[in-house]
């Protein structure tokens, strides 16, 4: 019987690396996943208006449809500006890792994204967007999207939204990150350990 | 066995979860619908951030990025209850590095930590069948 030989030397690593656990800088939290559920979702096709920011062309749109609380599937599209940031470790170790300052990609053409609708601390909508897209040298680039100043470009981009009814996100101290996170609230109340 | 090429099913329930620092990130979405009761489920929307990423590579190698953190940019996938009774995510999606050069693959189950946060939404499916 013939066997086939593989040469394992052209192969990559066969084990993956060991998982880093890092230390945070407050009290570890117990319950490690919060989570809410909804009888049903609720699903709408937006079309981001052009010219308008990302932040505008999301929050304005949901809030004429009675949506406060979604998960957006950004489809690909021009954006006319585009400020990201990436997040390496914290310089001055308040946190683990902390966003860098922004930066301009320029025009940018948005390859896929996805995007949070929730509430700041104090009730107001908070967009929380992280995407790939490609700059104007077509160099492939992903980050957190900053929302307020990424402007639509001259088309409308589709985006898929999942409404999320019965509870909501918001944004909550975190102690153990030190960090205000987005956090399901309210309504059936079964956070799992 | 070869599963049937087609389907049928309904959306159910639909949930959104911020899974916390250092749990895997596949462990994390199975043990989410361990939580909620769900048997089969679609990604519906993701982000957030690892320590570090480690995905397949096509000759059945892994490819480590080195954070922290690492972007989660996009994540498609699905968790499928198994025969013997365990559940199963499979879940594939583009990173973005420290210096925001990205990345695709499919996640190795065990090896992709948080880091500071995640953010999902899966939505139940309910195969006609009983699944």
């Amino acid at each position: 019987m013939r066997t086939t030989t593989v040469d394992r030397s052209l192969r990559g690593p066969q084990t993956p690396p060991r998982p880093r656990t890092l230390i945070h800088p407050g009290a570890f939290n117990p319950v490690r996943i919060h989570s809410r559920s909804a009888r049903q979702g609720r699903h709408f096709r937006l079309s981001l208006r052009p010219g308008a920011s990302l932040y505008d062309a999301l929050v304005g749109a949901l809030a004429g449809a009675g949506v406060a609380n979604a998960s957006m599937t950004l489809l690909g599209g021009v954006f006319s500006h585009l400020d990201y940031c990436t997040a390496p470790p914290d310089p001055e170790h308040r946190r683990v890792v902390a966003y860098t300052e922004p930066i301009a990609a320029g025009p940018a053409y948005l390859i896929f994204g996805n995007a949070t609708l929730g509430k700041t601390d104090a009730g107001g909508p908070l967009v929380h967007c992280h995407a790939a897209f490609c700059d104007r040298r077509g160099e492939p680039l992903g980050g957190h999207i900053i929302a307020q100043t990424t402007l639509v470009g001259p088309q409308p981009i589709p985006v898929l939204v999942t409404a999320l009814d019965g509870f909501e996100l918001r944004a909550t101290y975190d102690a153990e990150t030190n960090l205000r996170l987005l956090q399901p609230q309210g309504a059936d109340d079964h956070d799992a350990a | 066995m070869m599963p049937p090429e087609i389907e049928n099913g309904t959306m159910g329930r639909v949930a959104y979860a911020r899974i916390g620092p250092n749990e895997d990130l596949v462990q994390g979405v199975e043990k989410l619908c361990l939580a909620e009761g769900f048997r089969n489920a679609f990604v519906r929307g993701a982000l957030g951030s690892l320590v570090d990423a480690c995905l397949y590579a096509c000759d059945g190698g892994y490819r480590h990025l080195g954070g922290p953190a690492v972007e989660i940019v996009s994540l498609a996938g699905e968790v499928r209850a198994q025969p013997d009774g365990s559940l199963v995510a499979t879940l594939s999606g583009v990173v973005a590095d420290p210096q925001g050069r990205i990345h695709g693959g499919p996640f190795v189950p065990g090896a992709n930590p948080i880091c500071m946060t995640f953010e999902v939404t899966l939505e139940e499916w309910l195969p006609a069948d009983g699944g």
